[in-house]
């Protein structure tokens, strides 16, 4: 009995203390950070430094910005269009995917899977080359067209990430979906033949419910990277001057540490991303669960 | 409802693989025409990588340049900076094998200590897991930093490894599969039989959960691997850089040096084409602990 | 002075573990005074130095140096470029106690590595004996508070770089003033094409040209830091530019020498750039161009300012962790006013303008083929690192200061507000951003 009231901890202890290590402490340290404040003395700080606690000063630093706030309001803008967006292309490819007119659905899924494995630094390096005028042949071509389209200015560049963004993950989500397609049992498909419904009345009377818990684990992983984004800004920058360096979040936050030295900032900027990407995840799935009523 | 839409419904029951001509067009024409979206950029870049910055600039994206400089860039990026490109994707290797592998163990160990023992505090822990999986793992990395750097861990393996062994998610999933398939009866078989439970854990409880850890092995070796952030912030010394660090430290050069272009198109290629084959070959693991497991609670 | 102001400061949040000091919520300070001195090593000991920098093949430069220095080796190490994650590696590495000997910083960013106490006062080690050696001007932007931090490695005086066939195209001379600069602009835009871009997301051109004007953005007043970018000169170079952006005189879409502006100068969209002599090496990458570039004189600001400016330009520092920083300035001041150091740099490294006035370097005083046989280096570039503002100095929050800047510009793009307006909002941030570090800063 001893054993067995043992055993448990020792299996979690692994996990728990690396959990402890690259999770618990940094959020804490992050906490404490953002309510903390260094003073220098002199012209560069020769003449010392003080510590001191800082209140909420800088969260109100952070929420004071505008780029800030605008960088919020932007990754928000963006999640709206580009999440919906992407999870409904991902559901239409698994439901024709999986419907039996399609010929050779494991090449496509191969296919649409395939940019899963490209980082998305490297996608955004390779989409850049195609986002470039002079470079892009869809450029080239459009200007053949007497089209002339600037795909990096302030007000295209933001869905010119979203591009990069749903290129890599619709073929990752489309898998997740099909996978759980694959799990709904043949006899219901047989039952709602019986009572006559066609395949618009198949997908949604039966494989749309069914596959509801595929589609909220997207939808909540989807929210916390639109919330991380980060490299395909930052590497865009180098072909895009609308891009600032408070472009999203998480690259101010970046910036606020690394370029500007301000940690106790970054560290406020940092508790507040993980608090928007908490508030949001969980609103989303009390709002679906509430929706959907108890199952 | 007439005899056509009938057929029509027929035809739609995935378990019947039984379509008419018209739809099987339709529906395979979409598929190809949404192929093309995610394979051109795939085509581009191997059309780019045979090219000289010159061509680049100056020759149809589309299409080859007259001469093809493929052999030439290629052997550019694997000997540039005596061959530290290899060394990346070596570093990437071990960044995402080892942090898979690891993570994969803990979170399996961890997963079955949480679905098989009912014991104080499991389900403070579980919801403590939960709350690590909906933290942005950029949001952490930062203080993160600012901790290793005090441990003097920051620029070196270690500082991108040990935070590669954490996955909430995997654990999150493997308690899930663990409580649906390791069934409790065989448990207590095996403690009467005098197991002890470490050896119920390695035996039957590992067995068991192996599609589950399949799927978070390759979760985390694809999130290691693409991985930017987290080595971007700890590391310093190009020797230790990732694939994802390396490859834009060159393309961040093109500015000022344009043959870098070369470079950069010719390492994109080499770099993306053995994921590329291991995704189509993977795909299909990919699904294990998703369909038993996560969505099905 | 203490060493490693944050890693004083992490001590303090970590060093009884994180979570007891949340509860604490400890104040701590940071003493002031000076680090020991550290001596030269013994005569049997090999010393290696490591050094960060981004120039290109960096380590055949130091290879001449190690061939004659058998006990004092340098390795270079490629980083990527400074605000490009270079800086940041130096930043993280001296807050793990770590870091190079020697790295590559720019003079603007010199003041922002002394606010983490990050370098090395050279003058403690007898930079002085050398100061003669380097063009005063460059000497004045890494010396402050009696003390120098970083050997000057490379400027970049600044002219008019120009396509001389579309110049000819319209019979006119390269513009010697900026009021002639924007009737030329006029007669580009006329058969559509733009002679220059404005920048908006890299505003360091634009402070260059104010400089240029004559203007002094920062200037130290006593233990203050006083902070002006609404004087005559930066508002008559703001005005200038707004009148060119309202006239849609400039391109303001393209990044300077983004792939898009490659593109652009290689067709003929863009007629020419008022840049740094290191342009010179990236103009070579337009395609098809060539023997087509000409490099004249900059604009003036008639009757008032100065012939020329400075833009980027970089020095060797030495950082706070250096176990050898005697050698280490050895090498900086050998790499930087020796004429193989020079050479060496020029030849394989492609630095900007040498910072000793006594020898531009050897392969500069030919004639270049690709700017049509002209010899500009001679021509241009000498006299126009004779004629620049003595009085810009930088602050510890240029970066800031710059993507402030930038965003403030953009807004210009999408016509909320004005350059002079955008210059105005900036001054006021930068006297924040400085007392939000607890400096002492005012307005001028």
């Amino acid at each position: 009995m001893k054993a067995q009231k043992a055993a448990p901890w020792l299996l979690l202890t692994p996990f728990l203390a690396f959990f402890t290590l690259a999770f618990l402490l940094p959020i804490l340290y992050a906490v404490w950070q953002s309510f903390t404040r260094v003073r220098l003395s002199g012209l560069f700080g020769e003449d010392g430094a003080t510590t001191s606690f800082a209140g909420f000063d800088n969260y109100a630093k952070a929420l004071g910005n505008p780029e800030f706030t605008a960088s919020i309001g932007r990754v928000l803008l963006f999640g709206a269009v580009q999440v919906p967006l992407m999870i409904a292309l991902a559901t239409v490819l698994a439901l024709l995917l999986e419907s039996a007119s399609a010929k050779w659905p494991r090449f496509f899924r191969a296919a649409y899977f395939m940019p899963y494995g490209v980082p998305g630094v490297i996608a955004t390096i390779l989409w850049s080359f195609l986002y470039v005028p002079g470079l892009s042949p869809f450029l080239d071509l459009a200007e053949s067209l007497g089209i002339t389209v600037d795909v990096l200015g302030p007000s295209t560049v933001l869905w010119s990430i979203a591009n990069i963004v749903t290129w890599t993950y619709t073929g990752y989500n489309t898998l997740i979906i099909v996978a759980q397609l694959k799990a709904i049992p043949g006899d219901l498909y047989e039952a709602a033949r019986v009572d006559g419904a066609g395949p618009w009345q198949i997908a949604r009377s039966i494989q749309l419910p069914l596959i509801r818990p595929a589609l909220m684990l997207t939808v909540v992983f989807s929210i916390i990277g639109t919330l991380q984004i980060f490299a395909e800004p930052k590497i865009l920058r180098e072909v895009s001057p609308a891009i600032n360096n408070d472009y999203t979040p998480n690259l101010a936050a970046y910036n606020s540490a690394f370029n500007y030295n301000e940690y106790n900032v970054a560290a406020a900027q940092a508790v507040l991303i993980a608090l928007a990407a908490f508030v949001l995840s969980y609103a989303f799935l009390y709002l679906s669960n509430r929706k959907a009523g108890r199952r | 409802m007439s005899a056509k839409d009938r057929a029509g419904a027929r035809a739609a029951d995935p378990r019947q693989r039984r379509a008419n001509a018209g739809s099987t067009i339709l529906v395979t024409g979409i598929l190809v025409v949404v192929s093309v979206y995610f394979l051109v950029p795939a085509y581009w870049i191997v059309v780019a990588a045979t090219k000289t910055t010159e061509d680049l600039f100056t020759t149809n994206g589309f299409w080859f340049a007259p001469t093809t400089h493929l052999t030439e860039n290629v052997t550019r990026v694997l000997t540039y900076d005596d061959g530290i490109f290899l060394r990346w994707f070596a570093n990437s290797v071990l960044y995402a094998g080892i942090g898979g592998l690891v993570a994969t163990l803990f979170a399996a160990a961890g997963g079955y200590a949480l679905a098989k023992y009912a014991f104080r505090g499991r389900e403070a822990v579980y919801g403590l897991v939960l709350g690590g999986v909906l933290v942005p793992a950029t949001a952490t990395a930062l203080p993160l930093f600012l901790l290793f750097s005090e441990l003097g861990l920051t620029n070196s393996y270690w500082s991108v490894l040990i935070p590669s062994v954490v996955s909430p998610f995997g654990l999150f999933l493997c308690r899930i599969y663990a409580a649906a398939t390791v069934p409790d009866t065989v448990i207590e078989a095996a403690r009467i039989d005098g197991a002890g439970e470490m050896r119920i854990f390695a035996t039957l409880g590992l067995r068991a959960m192996v599609p589950a850890m399949v799927t978070v092995f390759l979760f985390q070796l694809v999130g290691i691997w693409n991985n930017y952030f987290l080595p971007l912030i700890m590391l310093a010394d190009p020797d230790l850089y990732p694939l994802t660090l390396g490859l834009n430290n060159w393309y961040a050069q093109v500015e000022r040096l344009p043959e870098f272009y070369e470079l950069t198109t010719g390492g994109v290629l080499v770099s993306t084409v053995p994921l590329v084959a291991a995704m189509f070959v993977l795909q299909r693991f990919w699904r294990g602990g998703f369909t038993e497991g996560a969505v099905k609670e | 002075m203490a060493r490693l102001s944050r890693r004083n400061l992490l001590r303090a949040g970590v060093g009884a573990g994180a979570v007891a000091a949340l509860a604490g919520c400890g104040t701590g300070a940071r003493p002031a005074g000076q680090p020991p001195l550290i001596p030269r090593a013994g005569p049997g000991e090999t010393v290696h130095l490591t050094y960060w920098s981004w120039l290109k093949d960096l380590q055949r430069v130091c290879d001449v140096w190690n061939a004659a220095h058998p006990r004092v080796q340098v390795e270079a190490v490629w980083s990527q470029p400074g605000n490009d994650g270079g800086y940041q590696s130096m930043f993280s590495a001296l807050a793990a106690g770590g870091g190079p000997d020697i790295a590559q910083i720019e003079m603007r960013q010199i003041p922002a590595f002394m606010l983490v106490n990050g370098l090395v006062d050279l003058s403690r080690y007898g930079f002085d004996r050398h100061a003669d050696k380097y063009d005063p001007t460059l000497v004045s932007q890494v010396g402050f508070n009696g003390g120098v931090y970083g050997a000057p490695q490379d400027s970049g005086p600044c002219a008019f770089f120009h396509r001389s066939d579309l110049l000819d195209e319209i019979g006119a001379e390269p513009p010697g003033t900026w009021q002639e600069w924007t009737d030329l602009s006029a007669e580009y835009r006329a058969a559509d094409r733009y002679l220059e871009c404005f920048y908006v997301s890299d505003t360091s051109l634009f402070a260059a040209i104010a400089a240029q004007a004559g203007a002094a953005w920062f200037q130290i007043d006593g233990d203050r830091w006083a902070v002006d970018l609404t004087d005559d000169a930066t508002m008559m170079v703001a005005e200038h530019f707004d009148r060119a952006i309202e006239r849609d005189l400039v391109e303001t879409s393209l990044g300077m020498f983004s792939p898009g502006w490659f593109a652009a100068a290689a067709d003929g969209r863009i007629g020419a750039i008022t840049c740094a002599s290191w342009a010179d090496a990236l103009i070579q990458g337009t395609g098809g161009t060539e023997g087509l570039w000409r490099v004249a004189p900059m604009p003036t600001w008639s009757g008032t300012g100065y012939g020329s400016t400075q833009l980027g330009g970089s020095t060797a520092a030495v950082l706070a962790n250096s176990a050898h920083p005697q050698e280490a300035l050895d090498f900086s001041v050998w790499m930087t006013t020796d004429p193989a150091g020079i050479d060496a740099m020029i030849e394989h490294s492609g630095i900007g303008w040498t910072p000793a006035p006594d020898h531009i370097g050897t392969r500069r005083r030919q004639a270049s083929e690709f700017f049509g046989g002209q010899r500009y280096n001679e021509e241009v570039f000498v006299p126009a690192s004779r004629r620049q503002n003595p009085d810009w100095i930088w602050s510890p929050v240029v970066q800031q200061v710059f993507d402030n800047l930038a965003d403030n510009f953009r807004r210009r793009l999408t016509g909320e507000i004005t350059l002079m307006e955008a210059c105005a909002r900036t001054e006021r941030d930068t006297v924040r951003m400085l007392r939000d570090k607890g400096l002492s800063a005012r307005s001028l």
